[in-house]
């Protein structure tokens, strides 16, 4: 839709001039500080210490090794570090899903007692939230610190996805759900044999956008789950970055430390960041789409 | 429906009961479907506000969120005495209105580069680029920081090789702290933000640039007055939304990149609410006391931000 538009108005003027030059180069500069960092952290996570200290400016590690990342799997961590993660994904996002998609299913019509106050009172969270004070004792009355539990419910339905979706499910036809009704099918029905099947595009954007929330929790872990057994990915990347700089510090003065922590320290982070680089290919399929249904109604 | 037909004819209480009461019949699965969607609003939305009311109580461990006694105003004289806590205000202003100057109107700019610059498929490449740091945590954006702004890191080796200078400690100082904020918001979220103005732009009716292009209009003149006039209205929302996080935003990105160093100019609201909550002796009714202070002044900011749109011809945020 961008690209169409975008040629109908190129057509006008094919002239390079001076302006586009500048325009290009600043793009390019741009993207230049944004990829030289990754550049820099994949480059050190595989470079020997040696290497890493000779050559400062780093890009291309002439000697690449794995010993970084052979050191890191070392520290038990890591493993926690991605079973905690991993459960979170596996028992957080259906939750999500189910949550957001029988929510907007059911409130795309308010045309029934109690829908409309119902919609408000969702909406109206937007605007106000009890902050983590109360969510931090409310978890402690129910029993779910220390558990996984906290983290999968402390997030169940966002909002704005959920918004998303059900101004997705306004478009479809309604004619279709009256002539499943007029067959005598259920709500349940309806949900799972219609309105899923034809939601497929929004619902997987809001399955990725899930996705990426959890692989991305780290506050609700840090708040909920202090156990040594059950800490997410992302505040194991914190523990060892943190660590690392500590140890760092300290090294100046004293005798250098025998490992190369600069080395630990990247492979943590590209280790972390991996799977979102996998997914990121498909949220870009459909995040624009997404975004832009979501920009109409705010 | 039998809500909107009551009102026409002489209001009939009975029939208006029993109209509803079939309604509610007809539609039982569908609250069914809603349930457990509610059920979690009301626990994990609803009980966490109506729990703020911890902030007029002492709480009480065996007592809980609810049946605490209370105690008035008593929280908020010791929240207004603790002179971490207004400093923390300060901090918070000063940082997010600093963000309104100059992390807010970067992505227009580099929408509005996009939409100008010619390039065939290497602009989904760029574009690809920019919006990526997006998807990322503030922990791995905070550790990448650590990694290329430290002694060592690239970012003073190229300074070294370039201009000669000394390692600068990036990271550790206070002075530089504001702007390292500004620029790693920058850094991780401006292209993702321009993708909502680049999308406002697709829309504008492209008839417009074909009249200003026929009437001689230079290039410059149809992004000052058709481009940036198009997008007017998605400036001003995005605008209210800034307004109104100037009490909260980014506490992940300040708890990623602060340190013992620069924690002094580090703690906003959000991060004295941590510290007070969950690292050395707890209060949870003064927490309570602050987040409800918090929570007040972040819905008042949006509602004055929301009126004064209106008032200069705006449509506003809030019907």
């Amino acid at each position: 839709m961008v690209l169409t538009i975008k040629k109908a108005h190129r057509s006008f003027h094919n002239r390079f001039e001076l302006l586009d030059a500048i325009l290009l180069l600043i793009l390019l500069v741009l993207a230049a500080m944004i990829v030289i960092p990754f550049i820099s952290v994949i480059a050190i996570s595989f470079a020997t210490q040696k290497e890493a200290l000779e050559s400062p400016l780093l890009l291309i590690p002439m000697k690449p090794t794995i010993d970084n990342y052979y050191r890191l799997f070392q520290d038990p961590r890591i493993l926690v570090g991605y079973k905690t993660t991993f459960l979170i994904l596996l028992l957080g996002v259906p939750l999500n899903l189910f949550l957001t998609t029988s929510l907007a299913y059911s409130l795309t019509r308010t045309n029934f007692p109690g829908a409309k106050i119902i919609f408000y009172a969702i909406l109206l969270t937007m605007l106000l939230n009890g902050g983590i004070v109360p969510m931090y004792l409310l978890m402690l009355q129910l029993g779910l610190i220390n558990k996984i539990w906290s983290v999968i419910f402390v997030y169940g339905v966002n909002t704005f996805y959920f918004i998303v979706m059900r101004t997705y499910m306004t478009t479809l036809p309604e004619s279709l759900i009256e002539f499943a009704k007029i067959d005598g099918a259920g709500e349940w029905y309806i949900l799972y044999k219609i309105i899923i099947p034809l939601s497929k595009p929004i619902i997987a954007t809001v399955f990725l956008f899930y996705s990426v929330d959890r692989w991305n929790e780290w506050f609700n872990g840090m708040i909920f789950l202090r156990r040594n057994d059950l800490i997410p990915l992302q505040l194991v990347l914190r523990n060892i970055v943190m660590d690392m700089s500590i140890v760092n510090s300290l090294s100046i003065a004293g005798p250098r430390v025998p490992r190369f922590t600069e080395g630990i320290q990247n492979a943590t982070i590209i280790v972390t960041m991996v799977p979102v680089m996998c997914f990121f290919p498909f949220l870009q399929k459909y995040f624009v789409k997404g975004i832009m249904i979501g920009a109409v109604k705010a | 429906m039998a809500v909107s037909t009551g009102g026409i004819k002489k209001f009939d209480f009975k029939s208006y009961l029993a109209n509803t009461g079939k309604n509610i019949l007809k539609n039982r699965e569908k609250y069914l479907l809603i349930l457990p969607g509610l059920a979690w609003y009301i626990i994990f939305a609803y009980i966490p506000i109506f729990g703020l009311s911890l902030a007029f109580k002492k709480y009480i461990a065996k007592l809980g969120l609810f049946r605490s006694p209370f105690v008035g105003l008593y929280n908020f004289e010791n929240v207004f005495a603790d002179p971490a806590f207004m400093k923390s205000i300060i901090t918070t202003l000063r940082i997010n209105a600093g963000r309104l100057i100059f992390v807010f109107p970067f992505p227009i700019i580099l929408a509005l580069i996009f939409n100008e610059v010619r390039l065939g498929k290497s602009k989904k490449i760029l574009q690809s680029i920019f919006t990526f740091p997006h998807f990322l945590s503030w922990v791995i954006v905070g550790s990448i920081m650590i990694s290329i702004l430290g002694q060592r890191g690239i970012v003073n080796s190229l300074l070294n090789l370039l201009f000669g200078t000394q390692p600068i400690g990036f990271l550790g100082t206070p002075s530089y702290f504001q702007p390292l904020v500004y620029l790693t918001d920058i850094w991780k979220s401006a292209g993702w933000s321009a993708i909502i103005y680049m999308a406002a732009i697709s829309g504008i009716d492209v008839e417009q640039y074909q009249a200003a292009e026929i009437d001689g209009a230079t290039r410059l003149q149809r992004i000052w007055y058709i481009t940036l006039p198009g997008i007017k209205s998605t400036i001003i929302v995005l605008f209210i939304l800034a307004v109104g996080n100037l009490m909260s935003g980014g506490f992940e990105q300040i708890f990623n990149l602060s340190n013992a160093a620069t924690i002094k100019v580090a703690e906003t609201l959000d991060m004295y609410i941590y510290r007070i909550t969950f690292r050395g002796s707890v209060d949870f009714s003064f927490s309570a006391a602050v987040s409800l202070f918090r929570s007040t002044i972040n819905l008042l900011l949006l509602l004055a931000a929301d009126r004064i749109i209106k008032r200069v011809g705006g449509t506003g945020l809030l019907a």
